[in-house]
């Protein structure tokens, strides 16, 4: 069954609070982006990894570049997922 | 001329700190138990990958945090940035941390809230996290993606510098060493000659955790170094180094940390000294094989000697390299014999080894650990398992702890492909 934004959100949380461990769960919404959780650029590759092995899928880089905010990249994750 | 490689023994290099973990200890107090007692840290290793080695001293029960959290107490700055940086981070690099943190502890270097610009740190060790390598080359080919994103920097061994120095704010000097099982003695010789040379006041030497893989267990068992024989149904029965019985190394893993201090600085720190290097040596037998030689082995401990302006007579207890490989054994056996054959009696031998098994990259630094311990506490420790000696002339030490007054000791590492280091280490409390 494919997943709802709302369970691809979770799962974008869940691996952003591993990765970004002094963050405030609370801070992490729909709206921040990584970079403004002080996310750095491997940070953000690896909330990116770890979400598409979460999710059973595999986005080209290329498709990736232009993500701007957490809104996005649920949005992109989102639209590969069966 | 030849430079003799620590020409003043007044002026030998101070150990102001110390760290380790390894199977049977998580700290410095519990390992001085742990050798007392002649406790065996050897346990059943069960991995279908790699049938023929079946024993190991592994960590058991081992959690990096929980070890690291007591040495952090009070340093608010230095813990948030331990756990970010070991977060994701390999467990090789989480365990050198383990020591690290505990060896700059003791030597008082800081709190972690300043950079210390006067403070080399070498990573003892090369190819240091195999399994790591391993796990992630099984997880590209099984899934194609999903590498994990800090691979192109943690499959490096120099990951651990970085890791470290952001860690403890160290921002002199640094590099990682690898002279095979000579590896930790080789950092050693290495950090002495940066102090002495002036360039730096202190360094940080971390013996890292070598972590092989499947295929570097049955490697060395294929060569016969490993211990696969199956002889000996108990597993602390399996680690006999200098017995007749001995049939390869077993693998251990440990890392161990070492803080070296000049003179001069140790004096004005007021730092207490657990001991010193007042001579070491590290020379090569031109050949590339895992072939022990006697003329090599004597000549690295004679190097050493010589460096230290101290004399066979004077060494009152020798930390063998004895690994349990008969080869090895009956190599380092002959040139001990050489080395002390006019004297009537020669000072007290053992090997770590027989209760922590081979660790590897850090077993030359963990061993300068274990040569403290005893010689400040006046104990050596037992050689286990060594029922009948390869070398009778040889004094061994027996099968429970015994005195030990001694002021300078000798101890070995030596690694294949002709590595031959000797470290003299003075007992502590002196200037």
């Amino acid at each position: 069954m494919k997943p709802s934004k709302q369970d691809v959100f979770d799962i974008v949380k869940k691996n952003t609070l591993q990765v970004l461990i002094d963050v405030d769960p609370d801070a992490v919404t729909i709206d921040t982006s990584l970079t403004d959780l002080g996310a750095n650029s491997i940070d953000r590759v690896e909330v990116v990894m770890y979400s598409m092995e979460s999710l059973g899928i595999n986005i080209p880089r290329t498709e990736l570049h232009g993500v701007r905010n957490i809104r996005e990249l649920v949005d992109l994750l989102h639209s590969h997922c069966a | 001329m030849s430079k003799p490689d620590t020409p003043d023994p007044a002026h030998a290099v101070a150990i102001t700190g110390t760290g380790v973990v390894c199977s049977i200890a998580n700290n410095v107090a519990e390992l001085g138990t742990a050798l007392q007692r002649g406790e065996s840290g050897i346990c059943q290793y069960d991995d279908p990958d790699s049938p023929s080695v079946t024993l190991a001293a592994t960590l058991r029960d081992f959690s990096w945090s929980d070890t690291l959290e007591p040495f952090l107490v009070g340093w608010p700055e230095m813990a948030r940035r331990a756990r970010k940086v070991l977060n994701n981070n390999t467990p090789s690099t989480r365990l050198s941390a383990c020591s690290a943190v505990q060896a700059y502890r003791q030597a008082n270097l800081g709190d972690g809230s300043r950079a210390i610009d006067d403070t080399g740190l070498i990573v003892a060790g090369s190819n240091v996290d195999q399994a790591f390598i391993a796990q992630n080359c099984q997880r590209f080919r099984d899934a194609g993606h999903w590498i994990n994103p800090k691979y192109a920097i943690a499959y490096n061994d120099s990951n651990q510098l970085g890791s470290l120095s952001e860690i403890l704010a160290l921002r002199g000097p640094g590099c990682t060493l690898g002279a095979a099982s000579a590896s930790g003695n080789a950092a050693i010789y290495n950090a002495v000659q940066w102090i002495r040379s002036g360039l730096i006041r202190r360094c940080l030497v971390v013996g890292a955790c070598t972590r092989f893989s499947a295929l570097e267990l049955e490697a060395f068992a294929l060569l016969g170094a490993a211990s696969s024989s199956g002889r000996h149904t108990d597993p602390t029965k399996v680690c006999r180094p200098f017995d007749m019985d001995h049939d390869g190394f077993v693998w251990g893993e440990a890392s161990a940390s070492l803080v070296l201090e000049s003179a001069d600085s140790a004096m004005e720190r007021r730092a207490a000294r657990l001991g010193g290097v007042v001579g070491c040596s590290l020379l090569l037998d031109g050949h590339h094989l895992p072939d022990p030689s006697v003329e090599g082995e004597l000549r690295a401990m004679r190097r050493a000697l010589q460096a230290a302006k101290v004399s066979p007579q004077q060494i009152g207890y020798v930390n063998a390299h004895g690994t349990s490989s008969p080869l090895g054994d009956r190599t380092e056996c002959e040139a001990l014999k050489t080395l002390f054959g006019h004297q009537p009696a020669t000072p007290p031998i053992n090997s770590t080894k027989s209760l922590v098994g081979h660790c590897m990259s850090a077993a030359g630094v963990l061993e300068v650990i274990s040569t403290l311990i005893q010689m400040n506490n006046g104990f050596v420790h037992p050689n286990l398992n060594l029922e009948r000696p390869v070398e009778p002339a040889l004094h061994f030490a027996g099968a429970q702890s015994a005195a030990l007054d001694a002021d300078y000791a000798l101890s070995n590492g030596f690694g294949f492909g002709g590595i031959n280091s000797t470290l003299v280490i003075r007992k502590g409390g002196k200037p």
